[in-house]
Parts: structure tokens; sequence; C-alpha cells
């Protein structure tokens, strides 16, 4: 198929990011279990009423929620809803962690930041707010970064609550947990200024960074999403919503891309992306922005005291690249650390003896190589990294047993070092002496096998090596 | 801020760094101006980095065409008498303010389900908050209904915030003497302004059990539990506010609903049918004296004789005692309760110049003052209350009211069923 040309197409685009925070609901104490595994549950039906806009007409998408006449059934669990979700309770005061977390994102990423937090109601009636609204508030603006293509502005970073997760839907009801209502959520939107597919994903990713450096956003897919808006010459703009990995979002523009140019005369709206990266409609695009003040909550005032107290993270990708120079690290390896949160330097200093490439792999590759190779689900404790560390670092085993121990200690077993313990150089000689004359005819990375298998762990493979090719 | 540019108007504020264009709002502190953005978000802007507004365009409101309305021949009529906490209210997005409607029109455009079972009339009679209501209040919406009545309608709804709604309910009822169409009072526990409001539910199902029911009472018509499928009618003089925020905050004391309203089904339950009927009577007006000085107290520990001193003077005191006798601390038994003699003495003083109420702050089951030796004692000062189950709400309300129009017969009238304010018996589910 022929190559796009998106800046003939005159294609525009900008990203909406949603980042979950790892903190407490945004107006109660109710904890973030965005899946709460209580089966108790209570459950309650109830209607929403699409309130009239400014001129007596409802909102066209609200008008669409309406038409399907629905009721909601909400779901709750006492564990993680109490009666601030349930819309039985009004809003509580703040969680001021989650307003931090707000401020060093819209820092990080060079926005204004408004004098007073106004929180506003935007109404919302597909059921998936009990109170018919998202409380969001404006806490930066105008900011930019800087991407392999040019300046992106960053239009806007806003503190809002998660809406309810959709569970069942039939023609007469829908059914929402209400797990998720409130769970804090950071949304970034940038301008229109992306210049095509591929750096739709560079920006996404780049923004998706900024907000893990932080350490306060959730992990896990669907913890951030990404709403991508575009439009082409002579098109309507189309929003395009539920992407949960960040790989597809290059395929899934390039297929909307195409349809909009086949497209003629169609109305703006708001588009699902299925499994196989098309995407299906979804509703008209909302009305001009349905917000009005949130009159529970006071205006929060930004003293000059607070922002001065926000300490800005060190990007992921800067953490990574200091860990790359300071320890000839390859990026890989430095950039699991980061994502592990580890304190490489301390590692360094303890055991000193051992290479850092090797202390990396044993803390951010071993772990994940047990998982998939030995099917063993055992996260390992800082204990049982140092136990192997330590061994290693005091030469009582050979470096290449450091995988077989850590498989002992997942399978809940107390690995007995002697096993291990290096071979002694004398016997080895011996022994690859007597091997070499018997088997004449084999190559030397027959023996090398041969050798490996018998001493299994207790030797290093390029002393081995190098004894092999003296002796031949 | 230029003469020029008014709230509504769009404008742009230069400011030290940047500059912003939106709808300038009104703040709520005057060192900060807000904007509405055009994304819809509101900023506040310190009054101190502005430099200069420039108007762009002044506020240009379309003025909306209203919907006329028609009436139904062999529909009930309705009158709506809104006294304030909206039951109706419409949100501009454009500037944020939420505005009330109290129009028919209006009411019938917010609400168009309620054109299928009544014919609806509405006007705004009071705009304010329940909290701020007194006995002149109660007058004035007794005579506003005495004119629908008289007008000929089916049905009266009175719109009413929930903070009071259980005093006005019991006022009404003992008001409006020979009472022959129902009068429902409904509240609203969140606002109209949103779309998860209760207002249109409790206001859909008055007018839905005031077309199907032959009833002739006061009630209140609120949320059943928290879901939006039911509601309940409520008996005026034995319902109260049981908590802060939920919508089915009202539940009735020591007596069940009268009935249950299905909001999306064409059905009415009645669960006890101990309620007037229709029958040819003439409503005629008791009103309340507006000048009466009616006292409320609670017993508390620590209690002092001053506090109640403080009602040498009044017309009639309610207490709110303790359990089931209503015990005021009286006994003087260490050295600790010394005061409490004075304590006595002081409710003896009042209780020989006006007529003193005894009632349990435990809401619900009945006094008994002849359980304890303290309630004798009460008894023997002459307070009144022997076995009532009246709520200390309906129970000041009636005192008000006996005071007002039956200021001799106070003791033999109290402890009599007027109004559906007493039950002679209490059975087992009459609890929450």
């Amino acid at each position: 198929m022929e190559k796009i040309d998106y800046e003939k197409i005159g294609f525009k685009c900008g990203l909406e990011v949603h980042a979950q925070l790892e903190t407490h609901k945004l107006f109660c104490k109710c904890p973030s279990l965005v899946n709460d595994p209580n089966n108790e549950s209570i459950l309650i039906q109830r209607r929403l009423r699409a309130p009239a806009g400014e001129t007596g007409h409802i909102d066209i998408a609200a008008l669409h929620e309406l038409k399907k006449g629905k009721s909601f059934i909400y779901e709750a669990k006492s564990t993680s809803s109490c009666l601030v979700e349930l819309d039985e309770s009004p809003p509580e005061s703040l969680n001021h962690a989650a307003l931090e977390t707000a401020l060093q994102i819209a820092l990080m990423l060079n926005c204004q930041i408004v004098d007073e937090v106004i929180f506003m109601r935007k109404t919302v009636i597909d059921g998936s707010n009990t109170s018919g609204f998202q409380r969001t508030a404006l806490i930066g603006l105008n900011g930019s970064i800087k991407t392999s293509k040019g300046k992106i502005a960053i239009a806007t970073v806003c503190l809002e609550e998660e809406s309810a997760k959709k569970i069942k839907e039939d023609s007469e009801t829908t059914t929402y947990s209400l797990d998720r209502l409130g769970v804090p959520l950071i949304e970034i939107a940038t301008d229109a200024s992306i210049k095509d597919n591929e750096h739709a994903k560079e920006v996404a990713s780049f923004i998706g960074m900024v907000i893990r450096s932080t350490g306060r956003s959730k992990r896990g897919l669907g913890t951030i999403r990404q709403d991508v808006n575009i439009s082409i010459k002579g098109s309507s703009r189309v929003e395009i919503k539920g992407f949960q990995d960040l790989r597809s979002i290059q395929d899934i523009i390039e297929n909307e891309v195409k349809r909009l140019i086949k497209l003629k005369n169609h109305k703006p709206e708001v588009r699902k992306v299925n499994p196989d990266f098309t995407t299906t409609f979804l509703r008209p695009m909302p009305g001009s922005a349905r917000l009005y003040p949130e009159t529970d909550i006071k205006e929060i005032p930004i003293a000059k005291e607070l922002l001065a107290k926000i300490s800005l993270p060190e990007l992921i990708d800067e953490k990574a690249l200091r860990l790359e120079k300071e320890y000839g690290l390859n990026s890989y390896l430095a950039r699991d650390l980061v994502k592990l949160d580890i304190n490489f330097s301390q590692y360094r200093i303890r055991f000193s003896h051992l290479e850092p490439s090797l202390i990396a792999l044993i803390l951010t590759e071993m772990p994940k190589e047990i998982k998939s190779r030995f099917n063993l689900d055992y996260s390992f404790k800082e204990k049982d990294f140092d136990f192997v560390l330590e061994a290693i670092n005091q030469n009582k085993v050979p470096k290449d047993s450091a995988l077989e121990i850590l498989v002992e200690i997942a399978r809940g077993k107390e690995p007995n070092l002697d096993r291990y313990k290096k071979a002694d150089d004398k016997e080895l000689e011996k022994y690859i002496k007597e091997l070499v004359k018997k088997n004449k005819e084999l190559s030397t990375n027959a023996l090398m096998g041969e050798i490996m298998k018998e001493y299994k762990g207790k030797v290093d493979g390029n002393k081995v090596m190098q004894i092999l090719k003296r002796l031949r | 801020m230029p003469k020029s540019a008014k709230e509504g108007d769009f404008v742009e504020i230069a400011r030290t760094d940047s500059n912003i264009e939106g709808i300038l709002m009104p703040s709520h502190n005057k060192d900060i101006i807000v904007v509405k953005l055009p994304s819809g978000y509101n900023l506040a802007i310190k009054k101190s980095k502005v430099k200069q507004i420039n108007l762009l365009r002044k506020n240009s409101k379309i003025e909306k065409r209203k919907k006329g309305i028609r009436y139904k021949k062999g529909l009930k009529t309705v009158a709506i008498l809104h006294t304030g906490g909206t039951i109706a209210s419409e949100v501009d997005y454009e500037t944020g303010a939420v505005t009330p409607q109290f129009s028919p029109e209006e009411i019938t455009s917010m609400f168009p389900e309620l054109e299928n079972f009544v014919n609806v009339k509405s006007r705004l009679i009071s705009n304010m908050f329940s909290e701020d209501m007194n006995f002149s209040h109660y007058n004035k919406i007794a005579q506003e209904i005495e004119k629908e009545v008289k007008g000929k309608v089916d049905g009266i709804i009175i719109s009413h915030g929930t903070d009071t709604l259980h005093y006005t309910s019991a006022a009404l009822a003992f008001i409006l003497e020979d009472l022959d169409i129902p009068v429902i009072l409904v509240g609203a526990q969140r606002s109209s302004d949103r779309a998860s409001t209760d207002a249109k539910i409790n206001l859909i199902c008055a007018a839905k059990f005031i077309a199907k029911a032959d009833f002739s009472e006061v009630a209140i018509c609120m949320h059943e539990n928290m879901g939006d499928e039911t509601c309940l009618i409520l008996p005026a003089c034995k319902t109260r506010k049981l908590h802060a925020s939920r919508r089915d905050a009202f539940k009735p004391i020591n007596t069940k609903p009268w009935a249950r309203v299905y909001f999306n089904e064409d059905k009415i339950d009645i669960i006890d049918n101990r309620f007037r009927k229709k029958e040819n009577r003439r409503l005629k007006l008791n009103l309340f004296n507006e000048k009466l000085k009616i006292g409320l107290l609670k017993a508390h520990p620590n209690m002092i004789a001053d506090e109640i001193k403080s009602y040498d003077g009044f017309d009639g005191l309610v207490l709110e005692g303790y359990g089931i006798a209503g015990n005021f601390p009286i006994n003087e038994t260490d050295k600790f309760t010394r005061g409490n003699t004075k304590i006595y003495n002081e409710l003896k003083k009042l209780a020989n110049k006006m007529p003193v109420i005894a009632s349990s702050q435990t809401i619900f089951g009945k006094i008994n003052m002849n359980v304890y030796s303290t309630g004798r004692k009460l008894q023997e000062l002459g307070i009144i209350g022997g076995l009532s189950d009246m709520t200390a709400e309906t129970a000041f309300i009636k005192l008000a009211w006996l005071l007002s129009n039956h200021p001799k017969q106070i003791k033999e009238l109290f402890m009599h069923n007027l109004r559906g304010e007493l039950s002679l018996r209490l059975s087992d589910t009459d609890f929450i």
C-alpha cells in the first residue's frame, strides 16, 4: 500500500494522556483498588436526567445517551467505595498527594501553574459517574516538550476523577463497578501539532515516561491511556478512545487516516479502538465543553511556598542514561534498573568485586528469566539477591551459578552453596587432560560441552576454554 | 478593570507573562479574576499579575423560546408551589450559572413525563433555604394552598429544602383542618442542576401518587432507598430526616410509610391504609400565632440551671430528654451533682408558667414517664407527655399550634391524636 504523506493530507493530531495515580481516592479516603477482590457488594439502580444546556437544548452527546433510556446498576464494595462514590455524600477534602503529583507533572512539562485550583463539573451521562459529572480541575497550561520533530505544546494538565468501570451491558441497563470511580487521574492534553503517526507514538511515550518518573503513577495495563484526536484536510475531527497499549498507536492512526481519506461529509464523532487496530463509532462528539463550577469544593490557592516545596524527579530517560555512562551498562539493563527503582550505586559499593553488568543482570533479567523459563511465580526479596551476590562477591561460588541458586530459592529450597563450590584447579586440569586424551576426534566445542556438563555451575567457562586451548 | 467589561463578556486578559482569552466570571475573592476558558475550565488569575483587560465581545444572550402548555381533559390538575430548595434548575455552561426554574412551562420542559399523568400549574411562593423558615412561612404556605384548593386543583406538591421539611409537613398537617386533597412535600438531597438529582424522581412519584390514589392528607414523598426505583409516601407528623446526605434520609418514625410509588412502572403499593380519603370536606385554616416563643431543649451531661432559666419568658418549651422517660439531670446523688437541684427548681418554675413537654432523644420508641423515679418527678412538676411517641420536632410543632389555637386545652389535647401524630400501638416493624 502507498505510504501516506501526512503533510500533504493536512494531518492534524493531538493527544490526551490519562494516568491513574497510586494514592487513595481524590475526594475521600477510600483506597484506590482498581479491581477490588472483595466479593461482598451492594447493587443500586439509578437513572440519570439529561440536564438542559444553556440554550435550553440538551447537548447532542447527552441526548444520544438519553435516547437509550437506560438505567444504570452500580455494584459497590464497601472496602473500596463509600457514600461519596455512591453519590450519597458530597466530596470531602482534596487528596493533597494527588495535587502535588499533578503539580510535579505540570512543572516537568513546563506549564504555567494556575493561581488557584478550581474544580469543575464536566457533565457525563453515560452512567460512568454516579453523580452525572466528572470532577476536574485545571492545574497547568501553556507547557511544551521537545521532540525529534520540533516542539509540541502541552495545552493543559488537569487533575480529575477516574470513572466507573463498565462490566455489563444490555438493551435496558448498563452495569458499572465503582471500585475505580474517584481514583485520581492526571489528564495531559497536547495541541494538534503532532506531525504523523510515528511522531504521535514518540510524544505519547515521552509523556508516559514523564508521568512514570514521578514514581506515583499506577503500573500495569490500562493505568495510562491515550485518546487521539485527528483530522485531515476536509474532514471533521475524530476522537479515538481506548488505546491500552502504546505499541498499537502507529497502526491505529494509519488505519484511521486511510478511512478518513475515503470518507466524505461526516460529523465529528468519538470512536473506539477494535482489537484489529481499526475503529468503530462510539458516540457523537460532545458539544462545546459542558463544564460548570463544582460548588461543593472550595477553591484551593497555590501558594508560592507550596510550589517551592515541589521537587522535580529525575526523568527515567535521564536516569537510565546516567547509569549507562557511569557503570558501562547497556541501555536495556539501565532502563530496567530505573523501572524497578533499584538503588544501583548502593549495590555497586557493597559488591565491589563484581562487574556492574553482572549485578544488574542478577537484579533485573534473572527474575524475568526464571519466571518465563522455569514457570516459577516467585517475587524475589532483597535478601535473596544479597545472598547470591554476597556468595559470588566472596568468591564462594562461580558467577555462572547465580541463576541456579536463584531457581532453588524460587522453588522454596535452602540453597546449599557447597554444591556450587568452585572446582579445584588442579583436579579440573587433570580431568580435562584425560578427557582430551580419550576423545581426540572430538571438536573443542564438543569437549567444552562435556566438561561444563560434568562441572555444572562449578567452573568458569572462560577458564575451561583457556585450559582446553592450552592442552590441544 | 475597565468599565466596559462586565461579567459574561468575552475578554482578553493581558498578564505579565502571557495573554489569556475567555469569559469574565464572578469571583469569590477580591484579589482574583476568574475567566472561563474556551475549554470550559475556570481559570483563577491573581489581580497583581493582570496588566489590562480588553473587551473583545459583549455578552450576547439568546432568549430561549418557551414551549406552550396545554391542559388535557381527564387528567388531574396539580399545583406545584415552590418554596425554595429548587426542584428544577438549568445550567448555563457558558457562564456556569445555575438558574432555578419555576414556571409551569419550565417545569414541564424539564420533566416532560409529568404531562403524561397530570396537568401542571406551578408558581414560586417564596425562595429561601428551609433552615430560615418560621411560623409565618407556614401560614403563608397554608394560605397559598387554600387559594389552590379554592381554584379546584386535585392535588398540591410543595417543593421544599430538606433540612426542616419534616417540621413544615407537621405544621401544615395541623393548620389544614378538613383537608380534602393530597398535599405532598418533596425535596432533593442532590441538587437539581446535576443529572443524578433525586428531585425529578421525587417530584414525578408525588405527581403519580396524586394521580392514582384516593388520599387527602399532608405527606412527604422521598426516595425509599439509595436507588431510583421507588419513593415512599411518608406521614406528615411521623417522619424525620435521619441522614445528612443520603437520598433515603427520610424515614417513618414509630409507624409505616403510607405507600410506595414505583418510578418506572404504573404502580403504587398501599402499605398502611390509615389515611383519610376524599369526602367533600371543606378546608379551614388554623394558623400559627407568629409571635409565639417556643423552646426546644436537649438534655446533655454537665447541664447547668442557667440554660433552663434562659427560657423564662417563653410561651412553651419542649424537653428532649434521655431515654424512655425523657429524663433530665434533676437528682442530687453525690457532691458532683449538687447543681441538679437547681435544674429541678428551674424546671419547676417554668412548668408553673408555661406548658413544658417531654420527648426523647432516642427518636424511636414511646416515652413512659412512670418507669423511673426521675420520670415520675418530672410528671409531678406538671411536665406533659406521658405516653407520647411523637418526635421532638413534631412535639415542638404541635405545642406551638395548640398554643396558637387551643391555649386553654393544651394538657388534654397534647395526648389526643389530632393528625396521626400519635401511634396507639408500636409493632416490631416500626423501626429501621
